[in-house]
């Protein structure tokens, strides 16, 4: 029997897979051929109500359950002239240190409002360290309609407790002036 | 077990110690120590909101419930006390007990929020923790908890949450007992109690922030606080209050690299466990309008300037110049002594004077032989040990607010005496049931003279204050009293570093630790703890800060070297500007100053918070402190003044760092023979109407500055007169008067009170009643007066 | 209104009883709210000018005490007490007409200000079950008829007799005797036979047995 040359077995190799379905994926191009399950732990989001006053009160226990400590907030006092979030405390710096975050979702379990949750969003890179430090303009959770963004009044009538019992719907017309101005 | 009584427990021999039985453990205890007292020395941990050593127990909180062997019911251990074969069981070894505490504790949260993620005690709040301890893990309440309105202003820095209240009483104890200002009450009852102030009067008090650190749950918080921080996110350091010379313990508490809040350190020889509002809450100054870079002025203009460039500058202007050293009264003692060695050896003379205020050669003489180097004289504890106390130009709320504490705490014990030689009468003396001698200032010799039959075979203290040197022979007539009848004497500054710039010589015929500038033994001495030729300590004694002015407006002083100095404390302030107009001016500086727009190098040195040093409190105690800020690359004034020393070619035998410097100067040790004083005779009695005032605690001090809640919590800026006062000058209570001086005028609200005859009262710095500024005289002064007409 | 230079003698006149002038400070708020109708901020404020105590101390204890009002009371304050042995006898009953006829609940005054309505704690005459006082004069053995009948005969301005023949005066009226000043009338009846029926009663059985 004559041997077939190791080159020529490589080389048939080769040829063969030639017929096969290529199974690269065209990532960045085509992003959502595979997306990732619905409870990945991605990017950190600042959830509001409905009416588009922010979840976090910048009680800080997100960076208390931090492992990695990851997380820096600052709270301050609303007040009836810039009012952020219902009740007395909001969050004013709200940093997540992309660097450091381990994306163990501890934060996630230790918000008190459901302020902070995670999102899918998995491409966090950068060129530059500083770009990862995300503030809480980059946390915020976008605005969805029917929403106007603090500061504003909490809808008329309402307290701190039914914004947590979920009664708001949606801004008023009042809000939606404020927010305005 | 035999625990022995210290300071806080009742005075006993052995015959009077009992012996209990705490959880099988026997305990010998002095009679009539409390239960919880005795677990507490066994280690054993009682839960408790209500119980605090300092106040009086009310049993009110029912947390601290213990089995007692005998009855039928759980006993508050913070209001038994202990009896002869007592058998305790606390929680550790009764299940009555434990029960009972789980009980107490579901019905304080019954109508507690759970708002703890907002809630500025989140973190470090006995509440939650003793719930997690002691507590059951669920609620089988099931209604509606009660609702205030959130937090609201007690005063204006101190914010009440009644929701969140336990009505333990600590806060309204606290007022009454130990501040003496009971405007804090427990109004209502059973279910609608709660904590709150009358309608038309907030919570006025200097001691209001003690409140917000004994509170145990949230229910009282700080305004200036507010939502800041978590405690996980503070460092938290030991440090000494720069305010005065109180001398508090505090712990200052800072998150990256910024002062948040400061509390009273707990320091049972001095401050016990409480602080002033001022020095709580007046820490911006650490932070606002500092100098971060060495300037020096060219063609007119401060522009940066490098550290080396600004030394060598700074030198090149003092090299052989006729100069002094105004060192201010608010430095650390180790920085002290760099000045004091700086004017001898670097400038080669003793024109040094640290008192930027009124003062005499009388003062001095009595600072240089009854105070320099004493070392630890008049204590605290001394202070409430006595059958008397005499407070002499020197009002204890005002200017030293927790001499105030302590003379009020043994007032209430019926066991002291408080006699008060001053020109009006204020809270303080209210509060300390003070025997006032309502005093024109200037016939304070005549009054102190009188007090020997006071204080004949009595154990009594006499207590001077910075004031007394604007009065001809009051220094005297005190030295000869208290020689009289062996009554001591403690002198009480109103700055912090006041007596560090006694004890490092920064007086123009000392030297550091009360060795005199005329005394070749004692320049040697200090000569070789320098390290240093005794011929480079000049022997003539120098010029004081009032004479330096004068000489430098003359021309005859070259160049000053400032610390420290606001030349609007003073009286002569045009002439102080005029001299160092005409001067060559270094001024070692943290913050913007009054000293600024004359300075020709301004070298800026650390804050207190970032480096260690010693205050010297009224004493005599060296409270030492370490940095808060360890990571700050800031100088102290001692390493400035070393650099420029090397600069002028001179060098010592350590390297000026604070440990080097301390060690020096404890190697000098006390002085071994006190001297005596000259005593002097009071001149003529002053005809006409006089100036008095003194300093409110909290007034435009700029140590003071941007902070908004504390100030407002400052007292009404009025005049004082008395009525016949009023009515010989045509005043009329109620409208405005105007004073005036040969300078200038004030014009005030009137009130009439106890005033002493032809005597008009004033707040000395107070928003709209500044002397130094606007009359540019010292207390003391004749001054004439008009009324204001109606407000 | 203000509490006039009168009213502050009388104050300390009750000050002057005591070796300490704050124990009067019971009596003190009694005589204001005889003068001005209830415990006024103003009553506070001399109370504790006088007594030298601070407005927050004068203001917890006028707060903890239910007899001191502190807002305005009606001419009449009429009491209906619903403990549980008046409540069971007919109170509850009694609360609820009242309550309707006068359209005031508890602690509140008719618009008019004749009445203020309160539900009151025992009073220690439950012999007299179900009671009602009128300006803290017992109502005795009410009955809903007879306490709507004491109303009209007030608002009508008829003279009217407590059940145990005491005069019914005014709130006010009340509050200054209350005080601690003498209104002449230490001599009306206040007690009766059944009132007296439980310690003969005792007296009669313990005769036998000693």
């Amino acid at each position: 029997m004559v041997e077939i040359p190791q080159v020529i077995r490589a080389f048939g190799t080769t040829f063969l897979n030639m017929f096969k379905k290529p199974i690269t994926e065209q990532y960045p191009e085509e992003k959502h051929l595979y997306p990732p399950k619905p409870r990945f732990h991605g990017r950190h989001q600042l959830n509001r109500y409905a009416d588009g006053l922010e979840k976090c009160i910048g009680c800080e226990l997100c960076a208390w359950a931090c492992p990695a400590d990851a997380i820096y907030v600052e709270g301050e006092e609303n007040t009836d002239e810039e009012r952020f979030s219902p009740g007395e405390r909001f969050g004013k710096v709200y940093q997540i240190n992309y660097l450091r975050c381990i994306m163990c979702g501890l934060c996630i379990e230790a918000c008190p409002t459901r302020a902070l949750t995670m999102t899918n969003e998995f491409e966090l890179a950068d060129d530059e360290r500083g770009k990862l430090i995300y503030e809480k303009s980059d946390l915020l959770a976008p605005l969805l309609p029917g929403m106007a963004p603090a500061p504003h009044s909490m809808v008329e009538g309402f307290t701190d407790r039914d914004y947590y019992s979920g009664k708001v719907t949606g801004a008023t017309p009042k809000q939606i002036e404020e927010a305005g101005n | 077990m035999t625990i022995l009584a210290n300071s806080n427990q009742p005075k006993s021999n052995d015959n009077d110690l009992i012996t209990a039985v705490i959880d099988g453990i026997a305990v010998r205890v002095p009679k009539g120590t409390l239960a919880i007292r005795a677990a507490e020395m066994l280690g054993i941990e009682i839960p408790r909101f209500c119980d605090h050593p300092a106040l009086s127990p009310v049993a009110a909180c029912r947390m601290c419930l213990v089995e007692i062997e005998g009855m039928p019911k759980p006993q508050p251990s913070c209001a038994i006390t202990l009896t002869e074969g007592m058998q305790v069981k606390t929680q550790n070894s009764s299940q009555v007990a434990s029960s009972a505490q789980e009980g107490v504790m579901e019905f304080l949260l019954l109508n507690h929020p759970l708002d703890c993620p907002t809630c500025d005690k989140g973190g470090e709040c006995p509440l939650q923790n003793q719930a997690m301890s002691n507590g059951r893990a669920d609620s089988r309440f099931e209604g509606t908890k009660r609702n205030f309105q959130k937090a609201i202003n007690i005063n204006a820095q101190v914010l009440l949450d009644r929701e969140r209240c336990v009505s333990c009483a600590r806060c309204t104890r606290f007022a009454d007992e130990i501040a003496g200002d009971p405007s804090l009450e427990l109004l209502e009852r059973g279910a609608k109690q709660q904590v709150g102030v009358a309608d038309d009067q907030p919570f006025e008090s200097y001691y209001s922030g003690n409140t917000v650190q004994i509170c145990p749950v949230g229910a009282l918080t700080s305004a200036a606080y507010r939502f800041r921080a978590r405690p996980f996110d503070l460092v938290s350091s030991e440090s000494v209050c720069e305010h005065c010379a109180s001398g508090c313990s505090l712990r200052t508490d800072s998150r990256r690299g910024k002062v948040l809040r400061r509390l009273a350190g707990d320091d049972s020889e001095v401050n016990e466990e409480w602080n002033c509002d001022k020095g709580r809450f007046a820490f911006r100054h650490l932070m606002q309008d500092r100098i971060t870079t060495p300037l020096v002025r060219e063609h007119g203009e401060l522009r940066p300037a490098s550290w080396p460039e600004a030394i060598r500058y700074a030198a090149e202007g003092l090299r052989n110049q006729r100069a002094a050293v105004l060192a201010g009264g608010r430095l650390t003692l180790e920085d002290a002594y760099a000045y004091s060695r700086f004017a001898r050896v670097a400038l080669g003379t003793n024109n040094v004077d640290f008192r930027n205020r009124t003062a005499s050669s009388e003062e001095q003489d009595f600072l240089t032989n009854h105070v320099a180097g004493t070392g630890l004289g008049v204590t605290y504890q001394d202070l409430e040990d006595a059958q008397v106390v005499v407070v002499i130009g020197f009002e204890p709320e005002e200017e030293s607010p927790i001499i105030m504490l302590r003379l009020r705490k043994a007032v209430r014990n019926k066991t002291l005496k408080v006699i008060a030689i001053d020109s009006a009468n204020s809270l303080g003396f209210k509060k300390l049931n003070a025997d006032l001698r309502l005093t024109k200032p200037g016939n304070e010799s005549a009054a102190i003279s009188e007090l020997i039959k006071d204080l004949q075979d009595q154990n009594s203290i006499i207590l001077v204050g910075e004031r007394l040197a604007s009065s001809h022979g009051a220094f005297s007539a005190t030295v000869a009293v208290a020689e009289k009848v062996g009554a001591r004497i403690g002198w009480v500054p109103r700055r912090a570093g006041e007596r560090a710039a006694v004890d490092a010589g920064l007086l123009p015929n000392l030297l550091p630790a009360g060795r005199k500038v005329f005394e070749p033994r004692d320049r040697e001495v200090v000569a070789s703890a320098w390290g240093v030729s005794v011929e480079h300590i000049p022997t003539k004694p120098g010029l004081t800060q009032l004479e330096i002015i004068s000489s430098a407006v003359q021309g005859e002083i070259d160049a000053i070297v400032t610390a420290g100095v606001d030349i609007n404390d003073v009286a002569n302030h045009a002439a102080f500007a005029a001299a160092l107009n005409k001067t060559f001016v270094v001024s070692l500086e943290n913050r913007a100053s009054s000293v600024i727009e004359f300075a020709d190098v301004v070298l800026p040195v650390g804050a207190i918070t970032e480096r260690a040093g010693t205050f010297v409190d009224w004493e005599g105690r060296l409270r030492t402190f370490d940095a808060v800020m360890q990571e700050s690359l800031a100088l102290t004034d001692a390493r400035v003044l070393h650099l420029i020393a090397i600069e002028l070619g001179h060098t010592f035998k350590d390297d000026a760092k604070v440990t080097s410097l301390r060690s020096s100067y404890s190697s000098l040790g006390a002085v071994s023979k006190p001297g005596t004083m000259n005593l002097v005779a009071a001149s003529t009695t002053k005809t006409g109407l006089v100036l008095a005032g003194w300093h409110h605690l909290l007034d435009n001090g700029s140590l003071q500055a941007g902070e908004p809640h504390l100030a407002a919590t400052a007292r009404a800026v009025v005049a004082k007169v008395s009525s016949e006062t009023a009515q010989a000058n045509g005043l009329i209570s109620g409208n405005r008067v105007i004073v005036r001086s040969k300078l200038g005028a004030i014009t005030l609200p009137l009130e009439i009170s106890e005033v002493a005859p032809e005597t008009i009262w004033l707040p000395l710095n107070s928003e709209g009643s500044s002397v130094a500024m606007q009359l540019q005289i010292d207390i003391g002064a004749e001054v004439s007066v008009s009324d204001g007409g109606a407000i | 209104m203000t509490i006039s230079e009168q009213t502050k003698i009388e104050l300390r006149e009750l000050m002057s009883r005591y070796p300490q002038s704050r124990s009067a400070l019971l009596p003190m708020l009694h005589l204001v709210q005889s003068v001005e109708g209830y415990v006024s901020q103003e009553g506070i404020e001399v109370c504790a000018v006088e007594v030298g105590l601070s407005t927050a101390e004068v203001s917890a204890v006028a707060s903890f005490y239910t007899m001191f009002k502190r807002y305005p009371v009606g001419k009449h304050h009429i009491g209906v007490c619903t403990n549980s042995m008046c409540a069971l006898l007919g109170g509850d009953n009694i609360w609820r007409t009242l309550s309707k006829e006068l359209d005031a609940g508890h602690d509140e005054t008719t618009a008019d200000s004749m009445f203020t309505l309160e539900r009151i704690e025992c009073q220690a005459a439950c012999t007299h079950a179900p009671v009602m006082t009128v300006n803290w004069e017992f109502m005795d053995d009410m009955t809903e008829q007879k306490a709507a009948q004491v109303v009209s005969d007030l608002r009508a301005g008829k003279d009217l007799q407590a059940t145990r023949g005491a005069k019914v005066r005014t709130f006010k009226d009340v509050q200054r005797t209350i005080a601690g000043f003498d209104d002449g009338l230490v001599d009306e009846p206040s007690i009766d036979a059944s009132m007296l029926a439980g310690l003969n009663e005792f007296k009669n059985s313990t005769k036998g047995g000693k």
